[in-house]
């Protein structure tokens, strides 16, 4: 597969950024961010609407048989737009999950039902120091969970969750359904993210993988959606980037654009070199998928992706001035993005650590 | 035309048999005359093999191949590290300014030749000590008479002068008109009464750079390359000529890989330092930078070989991947404790961390300074306005000094 995009991957490119950007509404997004549990529905369906949740699953179960690429391409679009659900990218962890897994009935059950968008479903991950590792603080026995999955993003509006627990021989991978779970919203920055703390009592759910097979294949989702994130993360920061510049052609100050000046053209300049460095990185590891060297690209992608976004939302905002931090200027839709989507699949210096471990066979 | 996989392999075999003769360990201890003298059997070897002048028509004496035929074997012959330095300008810039301008095609095609085989070396004398971002403030004169025109001046960090047969150049031939327009283009004979070339030792011991003098210089008319005043464009036409040059992820410095083997020699207090937190984050940061600028170099290629316009962001190389050799270089010497002190003149950048260190504040400047990089990448790539410029539209000689 190439870096360069093909026709049909241009015009998703094309075709999402149209749909969002005439669907987009700022005074939606900031509302959103006053109430806890409220979320943007209208993103959702336009997501099932334009067959988004089905682009990377395969035709066998009523998907577009696309891959990552694809689904990046998206990914991407939606995070320039901000948009609000995190389903996207949750949905497909466990697709992968549930494709990696030997248990056929429960992929005939679910894939097809998270092809068509039919139900929401989040990815729950250990967070703090061990993102990458099953949840030891949750067990799963006898067929039943318990204890509690911290942190949940999507957790108020998702039907189901996928998570790698701590079960009776090692790891334990599995899939549960939420409608009977007490979820305890967490107030955010980012509340359109539907955090939750996910309380399990004898909560019944499905084994699908144990062992160090439920890790890797833990692992290998979240590279996945890591490699998702990172392209929203791109979009979100090439979309500073470009507020930026606009907004340094028009204001004027000392009888000049304030663009004009290397303080700030610099600034912006660097902005773009961070993008692209960032986006070569997306690309690249969406066409890596299923190599050996794919955690690595996906720890790349992660890393300057995560690193754009936020060096966007601090520069883009100090160069807007004082319209930087207003309410209804809605730059801060960005720089909160920025950070839920730095936390919610791992902090950088777990990344870091991960790539360092790759690369020189070293733990830390 | 030869397909490019085949072209790679071809070269990659060829550069492969040369190691023994022409590589580092070959020329290691040589002082600077003895190299480039194996440089310019270097470049026999390499003309006489079909690999020289990639992108230079048949008729002068080139292969006739693509930019990207050029790409491709450069990136390899820079890893092979063969003695090609002194033949970098020479071979790049002023030969399709030849070919291009030279009314006498017969004497420009002998011309061509003899640089490929590196029988004879040019210059390029641009910067000047007022001048080098800010190029069109230069001020060596070129004043037109009866016979031809006289040069008056003088150039500054001109690479390789010192072994120069012909340099191209560009001189002032009308202070009265605005800075841009008064420029005129022309190549001349380093050998001519009135040049004076002078040596000058840089920062890390190289003897490279050059200043030279033009007394009374006199320039024949027809070596003038475009209108008069037309030489501010000649110039920009010559640094678009190598617009798809090779680029290295690496900034020119040792790679990733190398950094990881040298600390896993060394420790801190006892703990092995590839475990220490600070050195895994330099680590996965420049190798997720420099894995980046390589996707984009990659991708650059595959559009060239589409035959698609590469991305403007093949800017980005220089700026980012020197900055990175510049600061993980410190870092490699640091952690080195007393053994980072040794320091010995002449190594080589990509094997060597102290010559990287040491060289890396040039790489910086030359070809483009950081800030201007950063001035392109705004003004032609994001649109932002260019600086307040108070000598734009003023008359030369009216600017205040």
């Amino acid at each position: 597969m190439s870096v360069l995009h093909d026709e049909a991957q241009r015009a998703i490119t094309e075709e999402t950024r149209r749909v969002l950007a005439a669907r987009m509404d700022l005074k939606r997004q900031l509302e959103l961010l006053d109430s806890v549990g409220e979320w943007d529905e209208a993103f959702w369906q336009t997501a099932v609407e334009q067959g988004w949740t089905a682009l990377a699953v395969p035709e066998e179960y009523g998907g577009l048989g696309l891959g990552l690429i694809e689904l990046g391409l998206v990914a991407q679009e939606a995070g320039r737009a901000i948009a609000g659900a995190p389903f996207l990218t949750g949905g497909h962890g466990t697709v992968r999950a549930l494709l990696a897994t030997d248990d056929a009935a429960a992929r005939a059950h679910w894939l097809p039902r998270l092809a068509a968008g039919e139900i929401r479903c989040a990815f729950a991950m250990p967070q703090g120091g061990r993102a990458f590792q099953a949840d030891a603080s949750v067990t799963f026995t006898e067929g039943r969970l318990n204890g509690t999955l911290s942190g949940v993003v999507g957790a108020l509006a998702a039907d189901i969750a996928v998570s790698c627990v701590s079960g009776e021989t090692g790891s334990a991978l599995v899939l549960f359904e939420l409608a009977d779970v007490d979820r305890r919203p967490i107030a955010s920055f980012d509340n359109g993210r539907l955090f939750a703390d996910l309380v399990l009592a004898d909560t019944p759910a499905t084994l699908l993988a144990q062992g160090e097979k439920a890790d890797a294949i833990a692992m290998e989702a979240i590279a996945q959606m890591a490699v998702l994130a990172a392209h929203e993360q791109v979009g979100g920061a090439e979309a500073l980037m470009f507020a930026a510049r606009d907004y340094a052609l028009t204001r004027k100050a000392f009888g000049q654009p304030i663009g004009a000046f290397q303080s700030v053209k610099h600034r912006i300049a660097e902005l773009y070199g961070l993008v692209e460095i960032a986006r070569a990185n997306c690309f690249h590891a969406a066409t890596r998928e299923g190599e050996a060297d794919f955690l690595e690209a996906a720890a790349c992608a992660r890393l300057t992706a995560t690193e754009a976004y936020d060096t966007a939302a601090r520069d883009a905002v100090q160069i807007h001035g004082g319209a930087g931090v207003t309410w209804d200027g809605g730059l801060h839709l960005h720089m909160r993005r920025a950070r839920s989507l730095a936390i919610e699949l791992g902090h950088a210096l777990l990344w870091e650590d991960l790539l360092a471990t790759e690369l020189t066979g070293v733990m830390p | 035309m030869i397909a490019l996989d085949e072209w790679q392999e071809r070269a990659r075999q060829w550069l492969a048999s040369l190691e023994v003769e022409f590589g580092r360990d070959a020329r290691a201890g040589l002082s600077q005359d003895e190299d480039l003298a194996v440089g310019r059997r270097y470049m026999a070897a390499k003309y006489a093999a079909g690999f020289s002048g990639i992108t230079i028509p048949t008729e002068f004496g080139g292969q006739g191949l693509t930019p990207l035929h050029k790409v491709v074997f450069d990136t390899l012959e820079a890893a092979a590290a063969m003695p090609m330095g002194y033949f970098g300008v020479s071979t790049a810039m002023p030969l399709p300014l030849l070919i291009r301008y030279c009314q006498d095609k017969a004497w420009a095609r002998e011309r061509v030749v003899a640089a490929l085989k590196g029988e004879e070396i040019w210059c390029q004398l641009f910067s000047e000590p007022a001048a080098g971002s800010d190029l069109a403030g230069l001020r060596t004169r070129a004043e037109q008479g009866d016979a031809g025109w006289t040069i008056n001046g003088q150039k500054l960090w001109t690479t390789f002068a010192q072994y120069a047969d012909y340099g191209i150049m560009i001189a002032r031939s009308d202070p009265a008109v605005p800075k841009h327009k008064g420029l005129t283009f022309f190549w001349v004979d380093m050998k001519a009464p009135g040049v004076t070339v002078r040596p000058f030792r840089l920062a890390n011991g190289d003897i490279q750079c050059n200043e030279v003098f033009f007394d009374d210089v006199a320039v024949a008319d027809s070596q003038r390359f475009g209108e008069v005043g037309a030489g501010f464009r000649v110039a920009m036409e010559t640094l678009m000529i190598e617009r798809y040059a090779a680029s290295d992820a690496d900034g020119f410095g040792p790679s990733l890989a190398a950094f990881i083997e040298l600390m896993r020699g060394l420790d801190l207090g006892g703990r092995p330092l590839l475990k220490d937190g600070r050195v895994r984050s330099a680590i996965a940061r420049n190798h997720a930078l420099r894995t980046g600028l390589d996707a984009i170099r990659r991708r650059a290629m595959l559009a060239m070989e589409a035959g698609m316009e590469p991305g403007p962001e093949g800017a980005l190389n220089k700026l980012f991947s020197v900055r990175s050799r510049q600061k993980l270089s410190e870092l490699a010497l640091d952690l080195q404790g007393a053994a980072g002190l040794s320091y010995t003149e002449g190594g080589y950048t990509k094997a060597d961390w102290g010559s990287s260190w040491m060289g890396a504040p040039t790489m910086r400047q030359a070809g483009g300074a950081d800030e201007m990089l950063l001035n392109t990448i705004a003004e032609k790539i994001l649109g932002l306005p260019q600086d307040h410029r108070p000598d734009k539209g003023v008359p030369f000689n009216a600017i205040p000094a």
